[in-house]
């Protein structure tokens, strides 16, 4: 049996450089950051925020109260992956039953699960809404998502900290290579919110100066960002039987885990090795293949020291000519939405043969080919990258179709 | 693509740890529901709960310290090392890379959510400790065995809330099947939470004095914790070293009502799509299904939903098909419950004894099955369905079937 070629033939995104692919991949490309005061915690915190967010532009009024924010982020990115492959499912329909989302998220219902539990601590328990609970579980963003988009088939939150977005399109991936679906949502969704930027804050890893600067010279810490990207995938078979051309194609996946700390880096950087090259071996290509990189560094020293090294080992003496991109410097840390983010990046390079620019790139503090400019190449492939903390390391191949 | 059997279980639950006590206690209907002791429910209208009694953390955490990580993770590490004991295996005869995690939640490692309310309240958030924010997600579930351990391969978490374990075994069964992993522990982790308890308390769903599922005076579920872990491995890799094998899995079917957050399809679409889907994955038909471990909450319309969903499936076969809720024994262990009804079924298929669902006094004119009431059942079952379904409108089914060399 040969496996089925898995592509992505539509995009959803939203973020702090734009809503829309085509506003998306402008301002990446034209260098532009979306790094600045808060509008949710003071002009004084710098943050990579979806900035005056107005749901209601893409969804409308109806039903959206109930929303919480990473839900509301979703749901627009879901509106405009569905508007544009033309699988929204008509208002009177019941849906297919085999079209699904698979969403990567890392803290989830935090804010709402904090919300939840501080009523009852304050107001006492007797007083807390109960309609509110539904919004604590960590998969509400998904299941409100497919209440709104009669999304029947497989539905699943896939946690794996800051890899999750691409450990959510190989388990797509994988479901449609199983038959289990006709086409799937996949991608992730997080949003700030008061708890993970306090909880980041407290534990020293945001950037004192308030710069996005993944290997450079002055990195000193990420900018907390979110948003949120889905691809629409599905068999290149069933893309083409329905007359769409695909964007690209899902081509390999992998993932190590260093086992190593919940909260700091493995800076040697084995298991970010291993997952590099399994994604390329699943993709049946070997590192000269690859035309860019699509780096998951966020300013993190030890992160981008690690991934330096991963990189070093697995393309040797070439990675002094391979074309380096670290789109974090325009959107920030966005935890679960980054690896979305971050393959919707691969996928712009991959059309346009140019790595995106590395915004605000003021010179490496590691020999990587990394320019404040657009970088040429001529490959079919691309490489993305999304390592966590905890240890979970996850990369992604995509190719040309 | 490989076969994937289940040769290990590890478990810690409210009825008892480890696949032995845990089997006894399910066997003989004891039940693990007792007044909550975790915190105070004065408050509450309800005062019951399914917690985990007696969990030393340092017995199991050894690598480091167990006040480090959140209790659902200290569960999820004990779960996984009684899995490999179980199983007989030894890691170091794995490559590490080789070896992945798989586990399912509700809410994660809420431990930490209460910890910041209550600084928040008393001191205010400048007191929060610095570690407080990583050790949160729920991801830290999985990484945190994997450290213990020393598990090297794909590491994930699946939070589909109350039918997570199925999810996260299914997703072990695929990259064992696929080659991608030559050993995966899969299962669900979920602490005890005041958040849960109050949710669950404030929608009415909690029962007084206790879970009676399909019973007619049914008043609600009943909120517990646990964890349980599965040792899955491709069936030649346990023929050769000779291992104990419970129960093969042989597929999953997972669909989603896209109806409400809370309250399922009243005509149990989702539930019938899963279970459909399982058994055509799997290559089989109703026609052979002969246990169905229920989800069986013990609420009115959970337990009436699910009888209709078997019956449009099973059609006049339906009565006929044994189907319990271990719930009624050990509550409902939010994201764990799945991981340990998916032990109770390989358990079930090895031993030929189907666990009952207790607490059953009066049958339910809108609920008419063989619920297996009060007493275990020696059935010698070769086919079995593990349901669940969950807030989001999730639903999971997973189909094993006792192991026979030429299936």
């Amino acid at each position: 049996m040969t496996a089925p070629r898995i592509v992505a033939t539509g995009v959803g995104v939203i973020s702090t450089i734009g809503a829309g692919r085509e506003q998306f991949e402008d301002n990446l490309y034209a260098g532009c950051a979306g790094i600045g005061p808060s509008q949710m915690f003071g002009e004084e915190a710098i943050t990579a925020e979806v900035r005056d967010f107005v749901p209601q532009t893409w969804l409308g009024t109806k039903g959206i109260r109930v929303l919480d924010r990473a839900a509301r982020l979703l749901c627009v990115a879901a509106e405009m992956a569905l508007s544009a492959t033309g699988l929204k499912q008509p208002e009177n329909a019941e849906g297919d039953p085999q079209f699904g989302l698979v969403c990567g998220t890392m803290f989830g219902s935090v804010h709402s699960i904090t919300s939840f539990d501080w009523s009852g601590q304050t107001d006492g328990v007797k007083y807390v809404n109960p309609m509110e609970f539904p919004n604590t579980v960590i998969n509400s963003p998904a299941g409100q998502a497919a209440i709104k988009f009669k999304l029947r088939g497989v539905n699943s939150t896939i946690s794996a900290g800051l890899a999750s977005g691409l450990y959510a399109i190989h388990y797509a991936a994988e479901f449609l290579r199983f038959g289990r679906a006709s086409a799937l949502l996949a991608g992730g969704v997080e949003e700030l919110c008061e708890e993970s930027f306090v909880g980041f804050r407290k534990a020293g890893v945001l950037s004192a100066s308030g710069r996005s600067r993944p290997f450079q010279a002055g990195h000193d810490g990420m900018v907390l960002g979110e948003g949120s990207a889905l691809l629409v995938v599905e068999t290149e078979e069933r893309a083409r039987a329905r007359g769409v051309t695909p964007l690209f194609e899902i081509a390999g996946f992998g993932s190590a885990h260093d086992a190593h700390a919940i909260n700091a880096f493995h800076v040697r950087g084995q298991g970010a090795a291993a997952a590099m090259r399994q994604a390329l071996e699943a993709a049946g290509l070997t590192p000269a293949d690859i035309g860019c990189v699509i780096a998951g560094a966020s300013g993190s020293p030890a992160a981008d020291q690690m991934e330096w090294h991963a990189l070093k080992e697995v393309f040797g003496p070439r990675l002094g000519e391979l074309p380096v991109s670290a789109p974090k410097a325009a959107f920030g840390e966005a935890m679960g939405a980054s690896g979305a983010l971050l393959a919707l990046c691969g996928a712009t390079a991959l059309r346009r043969q140019h790595a995106p620019p590395t915004a605000g790139f003021i010179g490496a503090d590691a020999p990587l080919r990394l320019s404040a400019q657009a970088q040429p190449f001529s490959a079919h492939a691309v490489l993305v990258n999304c390592f966590g903390c905890d240890g979970n390391n996850a990369s992604l191949v995509l190719k040309s179709v | 693509m490989k076969r994937v059997v289940i040769t290990g279980a590890g478990l810690i639950t409210p009825v008892g740890a480890g696949r032995e006590e845990f089997w006894r206690s399910l066997v003989a209907g004891q039940s693990g529901i007792a007044p909550v002791r975790s915190f105070d429910t004065s408050d509450y209208p309800v005062h019951i709960g399914a917690e985990v009694k007696a969990f030393d953390p340092a017995h199991w955490v050894r690598n480091r310290d167990p006040e480090s990580m959140g209790r659902g993770s200290q569960l999820a590490i004990a779960a996984a090392r009684m899995a490999l004991d179980d199983a007989g295996l030894s890691l170091s005869a794995f490559a590490p890379r080789r070896v992945g995690i798989s586990m399912g939640t509700t809410s994660g490692e809420p431990g930490f959510v209460e910890k910041y309310n209550d600084i928040r309240k008393a001191e205010g958030l400048d007191a929060l400790p610095a570690d407080l924010g990583a050790k949160y997600p729920c991801n830290v579930i999985p990484s945190n065995v994997a450290i213990e351990l020393g598990l090297q391969g794909p590491c994930l978490m699946i939070p589909t809330a109350c039918a997570a374990g199925n999810y996260a075994i299914g997703y072990g069964f695929d990259l064992i099947r696929t080659g991608r992993a030559d050993l995966m522990l899969a299962g669900g982790a979920d602490p005890f939470s005041r958040i849960t308890y109050t949710g669950f308390a404030r929608l009415g769903a909690i029962a007084p004095e206790k879970c009676q599922p399909f019973d007619r005076n049914r008043k609600g579920m009943v909120p517990g914790e646990g964890a349980a872990v599965l040792v899955l491995e491709p069936l030649e890799a346990a023929l050769a070293r000779g291992a104990r094998i419970y129960a093969e899995v042989l597929g999953y079917g997972v669909s989603c009502d896209s109806h409400h957050m809370t309250a399922a399809h009243p005509q149990g679409d989702g539930a019938i799509r899963a279970m459909d889907m399982a058994l055509r994955e799997s290559g089989r038909s109703p026609d052979e299904v002969d246990y169905i471990s229920a989800h069986g909450t013990g609420t009115p319309t959970n337990d009436r939903v699910e009888t209709i969903a078997v019956k449009t499936l099973f059609g006049r076969r339906a009565p006929q098909v044994p189907m319990s809720s271990i719930k009624s024994m050990l509550g409902h262990t939010m994201g764990a419950a799945s991981a340990i009804e998916a032990v109770a079924c390989a358990l079930a298929l090895h031993t030929g004894v189907i666990p009952p669902t207790i607490n059953f006094t009066e049958p339910d004119p809108d609920a008419d099955l063989d619920y297996v009431p009060n007493t275990a059942r020696q059935t010698n079952p070769r086919l079995v369905l593990n349901n669940a379904y969950a807030f989001g409108g999730n639903n999971a089914s997973l189909c094993l079937a006792r192991f026979e060399e030429a299936a």
